[in-house]
């Protein structure tokens, strides 16, 4: 008897353990639930922490921007940094950290989709009283303040408002032939096949993740759609099945097949394929102002070797894609009055100029025209244009990645550009119903 | 016999001073609560919250949720991921069993024989075990590199350029291209454990079946196969566990895709958790790869704790 307990015992252990150790896989993540909203304030302290996705090329620039915050508040400031894959990794290790009950006093956030969902579960604070304290309402960009403003509440003090453009290699150009930078879509198509003719990939652009070759098919839809039914499309108030849409995924289509796009895009990590336009693999990356410190400068090329342009869409108001990012404070940190400073710091144009933030939200903040003269340039004249939402933040992340998972199967060849824009149709009417 | 029938026979001897208790006795237990109360603390609480949240529309950061009862199970078929994951995790389960515990039984036997470096070469073979997955990711990653991975580069260099794929771009050959650095990694393991195990093996058998006139096949079949048994459901049972658990390879080299390409239930329901808020979902998702991961460990696990007990 007791030899068959044993056994039994065993295998009942055995069971218990695996089920523990994989159900925990997740418990782990998710288990400690806010009880009851809200929860205790920390206790008032002078140590603050941030929480960042600052790369090796800023973060020396932001921590010694931080020890100058620290010597005038009388503060000691945590700096912890996860950069690389965008917004695609950080929110959820923000996300673990606050429900672990040890989230960062301040962090950095996009706006739109990906901060909304920590304002709307009250993880961050409501920052209108501060806004009121500090004037941010008259020294921030208004635009830029609506995309960190959720349902009325504005959780979020933007501090940058980025445009997305075309950032080309001028050596890649003229071997091509190209004279000048495109003025139409035909003049992009144009360019486009003047590069492959010279051996040289056109854009540089990855697929994984998804928001990075989605760049290409917003901007294509800016062109086929025009500004008033994108947007409209964007809110789910037009149906995405009709012909503007099959026409943008007609186009996408057509930029694979005519190699306009590096071989097996889909599977290519951003963070390995936008600065081949730097180093001559590709000729152009489409993507923001940071790419010069980020890329070019960071390879210690020259600017002047490089240009960047505003993607031609032939539509009136010609726009671009943009989002805004900026800071929110934990609604449960000891201490959101030196939170506050820290952020207010933050937004003075001098700090802002040595962070060498090249599109800053504050007035009097422009980049610097000898250090970062092409982001100065995007400042001056395509920055002053209206844009879009960038559609990884117009959508949810489940919206996006379907919407994602639908240009995977066009560029695969598994669907025809009719069938998209009927799938399209489908997942965002599901979202807006919602 | 087994050892604790042997226990039990002692205990109730005659002339035992006096009878063992049930459960072990109170030291038993207080020596145990110490080992108890961190697995309680860090697996049992959290496997049970776990299950709790299965039942609810919680979306893992608000302070409030409400109850749903079966509806995050009952949605999971309706779900084409779930089920494009599930057959996912089938063909990822039986390729990266098979394959390297096949390869890992031919190199333990081969390095079990006469060999040069064996030393080294077990280093070798092993050497991929012990790496960080995301580094594993990462230069297979840039070997599968469409335009300048090694992998196309040799293929163009010698004279198969046709063959050169995006490998990871199209769902056609992904999930197959994930599958290989996961079997190359889980090699080492089972070689490690045949060779331990080959080496138990009593010589004198082999020489008896040739003096008997057996072949190489006939002795491999019926000497070396059979004396594994006990090699074969460790290797097999931590494999099956862990090819139900994928997730890191899968998650670093495609994120899943490209589209959903390459989900399994692991990275699915990671997904649902951390970036769609339907930690609900998701944990219902986590509740069915436990559920079925301890139905297929059981029989295993039986298998062995038969075997120990005989």
């Amino acid at each position: 008897m007791t030899g068959t307990y044993t056994r039994r015992g065993f295998l009942g252990l055995s069971a218990a353990a695996v089920a523990a150790s994989v159900a925990a896989c997740t418990g782990g993540g998710t288990a400690p639930a806010p009880a009851g909203g809200g929860g205790s304030s920390a206790p008032a302290s002078n140590n603050l922490r941030v929480f960042t996705y600052e790369d090796n090329s800023t973060i020396g620039m932001f921590k010694k921007q931080i020890a100058k915050f620290d010597a005038q508040a009388g503060t000691t400031t945590t700096v912890d940094s996860l950069p690389g894959s965008g917004a695609a990794v950080y929110p959820d290790k923000l996300r673990t950290e606050l429900l672990g009950g040890k989230g960062p006093d301040v962090w950095r956030i996009w706006g739109g989709q990906i901060g909304a969902p920590f304002v709307k579960a009250k993880q961050a604070m409501d920052l209108a009283p501060y806004y009121q304290k500090f004037g941010w309402d008259s020294k921030i960009n208004t635009t830029a303040i609506d995309g960190m403003t959720f349902d009325g509440v504005k959780g979020g003090a933007p501090f940058i408002a980025l445009g997305i453009g075309c950032w080309y290699n001028k050596a890649a150009f003229k071997k091509a032939g190209i004279s000048g930078e495109p003025k139409s879509y035909a003049e992009m198509e144009e360019a486009n096949d003047k590069l492959v003719s010279a051996g040289i990939t056109p854009a540089g652009l990855g697929g994984k993740y998804g928001w990075d070759i989605m760049r290409l098919f917003e901007y294509l839809l800016e062109t086929s759609a025009g500004p008033e039914l994108h947007d409209k499309l964007l809110t789910g108030q037009e149906t995405w099945d009709r012909p503007e849409v099959v026409t943008a995924f007609t186009n996408f289509k057509k930029w694979q097949d005519k190699k306009w796009l590096p071989d097996g895009a889909l599977g290519l990590d951003p963070s390995d394929v936008e600065p081949w336009y730097v180093q001559g693999k590709t000729a152009y990356t489409i993507t923001g102002p940071w790419t010069e410190a980020q890329a070019i400068q960071a390879a210690k090329k020259d600017s002047a070797d490089f240009g960047v342009f505003q993607l031609p869409t032939d539509q009136t108001p010609q726009r671009h894609s943009g989002f805004v990012e900026g800071y929110m404070i934990n609604a449960k940190t000891g201490n959101p009055e030196k939170s506050a400073e820290l952020i207010d710091f933050i937004l003075k144009p001098e700090t802002q100029k040595a962070l060498k933030i090249s599109a800053s939200t504050v007035a009097g903040a422009e980049p610097d025209p000898k250090e970062l003269p092409l982001s100065y340039q995007w400042s001056q004249g395509p920055a002053k244009q209206p844009f879009y939402t960038i559609q990884d933040q117009a959508f949810p992340k489940k919206v996006a990645d379907q919407y994602f998972a639908i240009q995977s199967d066009l560029l695969q060849g598994k669907i025809t550009p009719e069938a998209a824009a009927k799938q399209m149709q489908s997942a965002v009417s599901a979202w807006a119903k919602s | 016999m087994g050892t604790a029938t042997l226990e039990a026979s002692a205990v109730d001897a005659p002339g035992a001073p006096r009878r063992r208790k049930k459960y072990g006795g109170v030291n038993a237990w207080l020596f145990a609560l110490p080992a108890l109360a961190v697995y309680v603390v860090f697996l049992v609480y959290p496997a049970i919250t776990s299950l709790w949240f299965s039942f609810t529309d919680w979306d893992g950061l608000s302070p409030t949720y409400n109850v749903v009862g079966l509806q995050n199970y009952l949605a999971m078929p309706k779900d084409p991921v779930v089920i494009q994951a599930v057959i996912n995790n089938i063909i990822w389960t039986i390729v990266t069993i098979f394959f390297p515990v096949v390869i890992g039984l031919a190199l333990a036997m081969l390095l079990n024989g006469k060999v040069r470096g064996k030393p080294v070469l077990r280093l070798i073979f092993y050497t991929p075990c012990v790496l960080p997955l995301v580094a594993i990711a990462s230069i297979w990653g840039w070997l599968y590199n469409p335009q300048y991975g090694a992998i196309n580069e040799f293929l163009r260099a010698i004279g198969l350029g046709s063959l050169a794929q995006p490998w990871l771009g199209q769902d056609s050959t992904a999930l197959a291209a994930v599958m290989v650095p996961a079997v190359w990694l889980r090699v080492g393991f089972p070689m490690l454990l045949y060779l331990a195990a080959l080496q138990g093996i009593n010589t004198d058998m082999y020489e008896a079946a040739t003096v008997d006139g057996a072949t190489k096949s006939q002795q491999f079949w019926h000497i070396t196969m059979p004396s594994l048994r006990p090699a074969h459901y460790i290797v097999i049972a931590l494999s099956l566990i862990d090819s139900f658990k994928v997730f890191d390879l899968i998650y670093a080299m495609t994120y899943g895709g490209p589209g959903t390409a390459t989900q399994v239930m692991g990275t699915w329901m990671y997904f649902n958790v951390f970036q769609y808020y339907q930690a609900g979902y998701g944990t219902a998702i986590a509740v069915v790869i436990t559920v079925v991961a301890i139905a297929v460990s059981i029989p295993y696990v039986r298998s062995q704790t038969k075997e120990h007990a005989v």
